[in-house]
């Protein structure tokens, strides 16, 4: 297979899995290259892409931007926490005014779950999610596996537990369905109040042991609680989630094997993972973050191939 | 109005004709006679259609029509048209309008709106000041005035003890009180049922334990206060066993569930499609199937299209953002009829009248006509061809239907569809 089944990245669970094996045998080109003296490929010169960020980013947005710069795409940027709602403009309209200037692609974060598959609907652009709400963060988990087969070799058969704020996460529910299009064994793991109720419909195991649950992995994937999502206090004190849900060197050392820590950042340090693991060999939180732009030029790269036919 | 309808069957358990294929005279705003072959006395209008079935007129106890404030949603005046085309002989309008109806003379204007029309259109006041749940309106005036509940459209009383003097103050004057059952703390800002769904689509859920809370909240009060009290669009399993445990014991409560939860699921959602966001949301299959159970055995006591038209501006829109809403009138009747037998199904589209006060007719010689005139085996997918109200916002678009209104024959006047 030489192309995508699909026109935008809205979400993993609309991807099959020669999609994903396709974007991984992309990015491995795209990883030699981004390692060469000119880390540059002239693939779309004449793609024009608008990311357009409705929602606080840093670490997306520059890796969304650098990996389109190092395919030559022309980059424009708008960044707006506010809502377009808020502003009193439609957010069909906000887009439709960019694409008439003769953009192509639109890489699009923003507050509301589904606002990509919505776009999608009602403009003639290719989409690509950079996280919707609570929905889903695709090429984030695609740099999550991609990083976990970069290490093992392979994603299927492994165990990875993903700890801490489920309830308000794009990161697990993207991870979820990736690591289980894979053939992943998946766990979450969290204080009850922040695991969503039906979690196990999706074929899941959940664990409110932190010890358990490291026992049971090959690889855990660290979340940083979003305390800017939550109305209601989900757990009495950071110290308190840190003594039940926090990973340190005594818990990693006390383990009968050495497991492989993730984190997609911003990481908390010292409330879901202190910086000696972090810092740790057992750590591939920075190869993470090189892969995320090999990882996007790959879906930057096919999309726009889509749009070129 | 001197009428002669040729060759329909009657539905009316009612009726001596029931279940009989007759024509109906109807003379002077009377019907004078119901026999096989009548002859057209003199040259009175004809209604003859293709296989003609009447019944007793249908009643809604739950439709909003945006007048006044809203008018780009829909106009009474149009929202009876609606109702006159889709069957419908009376409806119930919410008072969730901009300003609520919760004044003597909000139900005055609304009244005078609805005037003369084919369609009785019986007013809800508002239970509090504004449906702002603090203070109660003046709902004895506004009973004077001719509403015939009081609910605050949508919106849970918090407060139990307002809910408790409101049970209290009604009773005084037979007042019915509606509660929306929904607790919101528990809710959130969830905008769709919690499930599966919901967790795979990252959208926040609305766990059933909110609807039902505040059902077993309510059914506690009015075993204390006495009084009535009318439970709409209820939407889980566990509701309909509270409230058939509550009749159990003699308690005088009612409820109506929404045609749309017992005919679709939140598996529909999957695609974030802003027409099935409705409130109380869609629920599980479990939910469905209990829902209707409650419905055959009687412990719901009537249907709702729960009619709310919305504008396009407030559904073309991220799903978060989106109003909550479906029109619904116009495909009351065929989806109903996916669902239960024709007998049923005019039955359901009836029994809510005495609750509403409103009078029932039945289709009998020397009574005034208040009928619906329709073919049930018109199938048909429905689209927006079939849609009559302002807004487009119909959660039954693209679904295969059975039956069809030709229209009612009410308050001396007829309205028949082209």
């Amino acid at each position: 297979m030489s192309e995508l089944s699909v026109n935008h990245l809205l979400g993993i669970k609309y991807l099959n899995k020669d999609d994903i094996k396709l974007i991984f045998e992309t990015a491995d080109h795209f990883k030699e290259v981004i390692n060469r003296p000119i880390k540059k490929v002239p693939s779309l010169r004449d793609i024009t892409i608008a990311n357009l960020f409705f929602e606080n980013s840093t670490r997306t947005k520059l890796s969304f931007e650098l990996a389109e710069k190092r395919l030559s795409a022309d980059v424009i940027n708008f960044s707006s926490a506010q809502s377009s709602v808020k502003k009193g403009e439609t957010l069909i309209d906000t887009v439709n005014n960019i694409l008439s200037m003769k953009v192509d692609m639109v890489v699009m974060r923003h507050p509301n779950p589904g606002a990509g598959v919505f776009l999608s609907k009602h403009v003639g652009a290719s989409i690509v999610n950079a996280g919707d709400g609570a929905h889903e963060h695709p090429t984030q988990a695609l740099l999550d596996s991609y990083s976990i087969r970069e290490k093992f070799g392979e994603v299927k058969g492994k165990k990875v537990v993903i700890v801490g704020d489920i309830l308000h996460s794009r990161v697990a529910l993207s991870n979820i369905f990736a690591l289980q299009l894979q053939g992943a064994e998946v766990m979450v793991c969290g204080p009850k109040t922040l695991i969503p109720k039906y979690i196990n419909k999706l074929g899941v195991k959940v664990e409110t042991n932190l010890r358990k649950a490291l026992d049971w992995c090959d690889v855990a994937n660290m979340l940083r609680v979003q305390n800017e999502r939550m109305d209601i206090s989900y757990f009495p004190s950071t110290r308190e989630y840190t003594q039940q849900f926090g990973v340190n060197t005594e818990l990693l050392n006390s383990l009968d094997k050495e497991i492989t820590i993730m984190h997609p950042g911003p990481i908390n340090r010292g409330v879901e993972i202190t910086s000696d693991v972090a810092d740790s060999g057992q750590s591939i939180i920075l190869d993470q973050v090189q892969n995320g732009v090999a990882v996007r030029m790959a879906v930057i790269y096919l999309l726009a191939s889509k749009i070129k036919q | 109005m001197n009428i002669l309808i040729k060759s329909a069957t009657i539905i009316d358990p009612k009726s001596e004709f029931h279940n009989l294929t007759q024509d109906i005279l109807i003379e002077n705003g009377v019907i004078s006679k119901i026999a096989k072959a009548l002859k057209n006395p003199d040259n009175y209008q004809e209604i003859k259609l293709e296989n003609l079935h009447l019944s007793q007129g249908w009643f809604d106890s739950s439709v909003s029509f945006g007048e006044p404030g809203f008018e780009e949603r829909d106009t009474i005046k149009n929202g009876l048209k609606t109702a006159a085309s889709s069957g419908f002989t009376t409806v119930a309008m919410n008072a969730n309008s901009n300003p609520v109806i919760d004044s003597n003379a909000d139900i005055t204007f609304v009244n005078a709106k609805a005037n003369n029309h084919a369609v009785t259109l019986l007013p809800i006041g508002a239970l509090t000041t504004g449906s702002k749940g603090t203070d109660l309106a003046e709902i004895y005036d506004m009973n004077t005035a001719g509403a015939v509940a009081f609910y605050d459209y949508k919106k849970p009383i918090t407060n139990p003890n307002l809910m408790k003097i409101a049970l209290q103050y009604a009773s005084n004057f037979d007042g019915l009180v509606c509660s929306f059952p929904q607790e919101n703390k528990i809710a959130g800002s969830g905008v769709m049922n919690e499930n599966i769904t919901s967790t795979s689509l990252g959208l926040k859920g609305i766990p059933a334990l909110a609807e039902e809370l505040h059902v077993a909240r309510d059914l506690f009060l009015l075993e204390y206060t006495g009084g009535k009290l009318h439970i709409p669009t209820i939407s889980t399993g566990t509701s309909v066993n509270l409230i058939r445990e509550a009749k159990k014991k003699k308690l005088d409560v009612t409820c109506s569930v929404a045609i749309h939860n017992l005919y679709f699921t939140d598996s529909v959602l999957i695609d974030f499609n802003t027409h099935f966001k409705v409130l109380p949301p869609l629920r599980t299959e479990e939910d469905k199937l209990a829902l209707i159970e409650g419905v055959k055995d009687g412990t719901i006591d009537m249907v709702t299209s729960d009619h709310n038209p919305i504008h396009i501006e407030h559904k073309k829109i991220e799903f978060d953002h989106a109003k909550y809403g479906t029109i619904g009138l116009e495909s009351a009747f065929g989806a109903l009829q996916s669902i239960f037998t024709l007998k049923k199904t005019i039955d359901l589209l009836t029994k809510g009248k005495p609750r509403f006060k409103v009078e029932t007719t039945s289709i009998n010689i020397g009574n005034t006509p208040n009928i619906t005139l329709f073919k049930p085996d018109a199938k048909y997918t429905f689209s927006k061809n079939d849609i009559v109200s302002k807004s487009k916002n119909a959660i039954f678009e693209n679904e295969a239907l059975k039956g069809k209104a030709y229209g009612i024959i009410a308050n001396n006047k007829v309205a028949i569809n082209n």
